[in-house]
């Protein structure tokens, strides 16, 4: 996993791997009699880390979609999450498609699924992939980008940090994004258990815990809000 | 049998012939791609480089930017390092120290934290908007500190009882410079500058970080959305060589060239 990603991914103040999927991880370890080892990874880096068998699981955040199927297996998702904008607070941005204009420029960290959104359907507007989040929220509270395109959670989060130069968009423009456990392709035997362990791990309420240990603040703002919780899955 | 072991062997005195140079030349290539393929097959890694077509283009921009860059910061890199140089020999204290710290600063710091400082800082604060200009004076900045250094080594270098020498014999200041002491130092800087000008080559892929758009950009923006992390790095690789490798060439020569002459 990439530990760039609080509270799913990140380390604690002694500097070890914490958050939630390091938590899910530790009791897919147990339920399975696994001795999980966390390798910290850039991003770009996680799924040629399973192709090449550095890895056996990645858990990132990370969004099943078709392109990344061709590569890699996922297990059942886990959890979901909607898109956001985070906007300069000038640039008078309402909406997704105030943001599809030509001489708008958007930015977006490299490879997320944001990215991925705006290659595909914000045609109109430039498209400007930065290396890390920090840098993303950067351009647009300088104003040099109109609009940071990520998931709801972090667009809460910065908004929240720069009240004075930026505004949130939350008004949701695609389905909710899946998120799922990727193992190596044809690795049939780790997703079975994989996805074994999902269903008991829900079934106990394991994701009620992880939002209380985790996500409590959070809950409450999203509830406030109206968002779809993380582990709120529509089936 | 003779002839045979001449396109191995050398003696100290001889020169490679040219079957000989491109023999072993060619035999260490497919030496390194075997190693590499080889690599590639134990980790089951399939290649495809289909996708370059698709974004030749983009590619070929990328290239170009990545060219104009370096040469831009070739040339104001040079003048900043031989003001630089001449400003840490100055007799004014405040010039003199001003230069220092400008190298041991720049030279002592890495190029990534200088750019993000120099652009979310500096150039917001004095409106420097435009990613290209911004990359070129962040890069200019950071090499002129070597070359800067490269200068000052090869003057250091050529000592003073030569200037003394030449007005002994009757040479003006002028003359004397002119005659003795820049020939000289040519020979001496030259060579490392072209070296340098690699580095600047390599150094600009770090102006990805704030998304100016040169090759390594183009590369990463396409490993982000196909995925084909490997294909897209080792065509990166290459790329750069073309970039570079001639750039070295150049200097080897001069080297050679140079050393003669001396």
């Amino acid at each position: 996993m990439e530990l760039a990603y609080p509270p799913f991914e990140t380390r604690d103040d002694a500097g070890n791997p914490a958050g939630v999927s390091v938590d899910l991880m530790k009791a897919f370890g147990e339920y399975a009699g696994y001795e999980i080892q966390i390798e910290n990874t850039a991003w770009d880096g996680l799924i040629p880390a399973l192709q090449t068998g550095a890895a056996d699981l990645v858990i990132s955040s990370m969004t099943i979609t078709d392109e990344r199927k061709e590569l890699i297996d996922f297990s059942d998702p886990y959890a979901n999450a909607l898109l956001a904008v985070l906007a300069n607070e000038d640039s008078e941005i309402a909406s997704i498609d105030d943001l599809n204009q030509k001489g708008k420029v958007v930015a977006v960290k490299s490879g997320s699924t944001g990215h991925m959104y705006a290659e595909k359907n914000l045609t109109e507007a430039e498209v400007m992939a930065m290396p890390d989040e920090s840098a993303c929220v950067m351009e647009v509270s300088q104003g040099r980008a109109d609009g940071f395109i990520y998931d709801q959670l972090t667009i809460y989060r910065n908004w929240q940090l720069n009240p004075d130069t930026t505004a949130a968009v939350f008004i949701p423009f695609q389905e909710p994004e899946k998120w799922g456990i990727a193992v190596r392709k044809g690795n049939q035997e780790l997703l079975d258990q994989l996805n074994a362990f999902l269903a008991e791990y829900k079934e106990n309420g394991g994701y009620d815990q992880l939002t209380e240990k985790h996500l409590a603040e959070e809950k409450k703002a999203f509830d406030e809000l109206e968002f779809q919780w993380f582990f709120d899955m529509d089936e | 049998m003779k002839s045979l072991r001449k396109l191995f062997w050398i003696s100290e005195k001889e020169q490679a012939g040219w079957a000989a140079v491109l023999m072993n030349m060619l035999f260490v290539v497919i030496l390194w791609i075997m190693l590499f393929w080889i690599s590639l097959n134990a980790i089951q890694v399939r290649l495809d480089f289909s996708f370059l077509g698709q974004f030749r283009l983009r590619i070929w921009n990328g290239f170009l930017t990545t060219l104009g860059l370096s040469l831009s910061s070739l040339l104001s890199s040079l003048v900043i390092g031989m003001l630089c140089a001449a400003g840490q020999g100055s007799s004014l204290l405040v010039i003199r120290y001003f230069c220092s710290i400008y190298v041991k600063f720049i030279r002592g710091t890495p190029l990534i934290m200088q750019i993000y400082l120099f652009f979310y800082i500096v150039g917001t604060a004095w409106g420097v908007e435009n990613r290209f200009a911004a990359g070129v004076i962040i890069l200019s900045i950071f090499e002129g500190a070597y070359v800067a250094e490269i200068i000052r080594g090869s003057l250091l270098s050529i000592e003073g009882s030569q200037l003394e020498a030449a007005r002994a014999v009757g040479f003006t200041r002028r003359q004397a410079w002119r005659y003795v002491v820049l020939p000289q130092m040519a020979a001496r800087t030259l060579p490392p500058l072209t070296g340098q000008f690699a580095s600047i080559i390599k150094d600009s892929s770090l102006l990805s970080m704030i998304a100016v758009i040169e090759l390594t950009q183009t590369m990463r923006e396409i490993s982000a959305v196909n995925f084909r992390l490997f294909e897209c790095y080792l065509f990166l690789g290459v790329l750069y060589l073309c970039l570079t490798l001639p750039v070295s060439l150049i200097s080897e020569r001069l080297e050679r060239k140079f050393h003669y002459e001396n």
